[in-house]
């Protein structure tokens, strides 16, 4: 049967070899290195080990040098090693010292003991494996964990589309074009510079930019023709109204979407000139993101049919927003925009 | 008489052995065989007199893992010893030990020839 544990075993005496070889034979697979160059080769392989014996005095690479090895690539978090040496700690203190600051875990003295060894041996690399496999499990529910967070969002995001008559892949392409927006703001400017991770977070945020809708009557969200004076005032609510619903709902998400998502829900009808609502701030006070989807919010509104209005062609649109026909935006954001969307051709993004 | 036996007569700890060798008592006399020219290769006397203690320390210790895995006991004493007072910057007491176990490596080493 094959064995799916591996033990490398380092010494220059065959006849230490042999006996280690002999007494772990049973459970694990062996591989024989006579020196630490040729251990080295093997760790470095990328093969599963689940331990390593290693004697110190050597030919060519010594034990110590192996681990000092080991500390430069990381493979000693990973792989326990065994000191197994005629070295005792009564003559070899600083020897020994050394080995286990480099990260061995144990030192075993020849001549030695094969019952002894194989228990310290299997219990360590039992406790390896176990943490191998939270580790594994960690990560798992970590992933599923942003998959659910994800589906909450989207599902929030869902139910204003029921209600509201926009087309219903409004917020997905609000989501696409926030992320297309925002990658070329950070290729173009410095200053504005956020990971790919960031990103991918405001992109997931940027779909509840319109959650507050919800709190719109229905007379005044899906009114055929446009709206009064009052009425606009109402509607203009929906921002405010967002950030109060996500805030009912603080641990239904992850608190970095969250935050990007309030930001964005308050923010997203600002204009760089102040002129936009709710709180009329202007220019850098608003945060990049919520300029980014103010902008590809005005856009998508612009290429959509709606009850008042036909739908513009994708040039037209871009030109409405470059000639400031929708408000003031950041110059810079404007050319990040023309770039990355205006220069194509009218996608299904 | 085996070699087992006869390396018993000679002060080696066959049963310790047996047991590090899960009692594999071909394997033992076949590793046992290996010894002599591990020995042979490892020169300690020669070093000595060269002056060279440091390889003499190094071999000497090697001597005493191996030695001490198959259970050579007066062997394994002695290069303990040997080891010991060389790191502790003895060289002619260690030397004199030395000296004395060679007649007894000899004889380890014969009876493991005879016994092939």
């Amino acid at each position: 049967m094959e064995k799916d544990r591996t033990i490398l075993i380092v010494d220059d005496q065959e006849i230490n070899r042999v006996i280690l070889a002999e007494g772990f034979r049973d459970n694990y697979n062996i591989i024989e290195a006579e020196n630490g160059s040729q251990a080295v080769e093997v760790i470095d392989s990328g093969r599963k080990i689940s331990a390593v014996l290693l004697d110190l005095i050597m030919p060519e690479m010594d034990g110590i040098s192996v681990l000092r090895h080991m500390n430069k690539t990381g493979s000693i978090s990973r792989i326990p090693v065994f000191i197994v040496t005629a070295a005792t700690e009564k003559d070899s203190r600083e020897l020994l010292m050394t080995a286990y600051d480099l990260g061995a875990v144990d030192v075993i003295s020849k001549p030695f003991f094969m019952n002894f060894l194989k228990c310290r041996i299997g219990n360590v690399v039992e406790l390896y494996r176990h943490r191998e496999d939270l580790e594994a499990l960690v990560e798992e529910k970590v992933n599923r964990l942003e998959i659910i967070n994800k589906s909450m969002v989207e599902a929030l995001a869902n139910i204003i589309e029921f209600r509201d008559c926009e087309s219903g892949e409004h917020v997905k392409r609000i989501s696409g074009l926030t992320k297309i927006l925002m990658t070329e703001v950070t290729r173009m400017y410095p200053e504005y510079y956020l990971s790919k991770e960031e990103i991918d977070k405001i992109a997931t945020a940027s779909i509840l930019h319109d959650v507050g809708k919800i709190a719109i009557p229905d007379n005044i969200l899906n009114k055929p023709g446009r709206l009064t004076k009052e009425e606009f005032e109402i509607m203009k609510l929906h921002t405010v109204k967002g950030c109060e619903i996500l805030a009912n709902i603080p641990n239904l998400i992850d608190e970095d979407i969250y935050n990007y998502s309030y930001d964005i829900c308050r923010h997203h009808h600002e204009r760089w000139d102040g002129r936009g609502y709710p709180d009329g701030i202007k220019g850098d006070e608003i945060s990049i993101w919520a300029q980014a989807v103010a902008i590809v919010d005005v856009y998508d509104a612009l290429i959509s049919p709606r009850v008042y209005k036909a739908a513009y062609e994708h040039e037209v649109a871009v030109n409405m927003i470059y000639n400031g026909e929708c408000g003031t935006f950041n110059p810079k954001v404007l050319e990040a925009f023309n770039n990355a969307i205006g220069k194509s051709e009218k996608k299904s993004f | 008489m085996a070699l087992i036996e006869e390396l018993e007569s000679l002060g080696v700890d066959t049963q310790e052995a047996l047991q590090r060798f899960s009692g594999n008592s071909a394997l033992y006399e076949r590793m046992v065989g290996k010894f002599p020219p591990a020995a042979a290769d490892l020169k300690v006397l020669e070093f000595f007199e060269k002056g060279d203690y440091e390889t003499a320390l190094s071999n000497a210790h090697t001597l005493k893992g191996v030695t001490g895995n198959l259970s050579l006991t007066p062997l394994y004493n002695a290069y303990t010893e040997i080891v010991a007072l060389l790191r502790a910057n003895d060289p002619e007491k260690a030397k004199s030990i030395l000296l004395e176990i060679i007649p007894v490596q000899a004889d380890i080493i014969s009876c493991i020839e005879r016994n092939k």
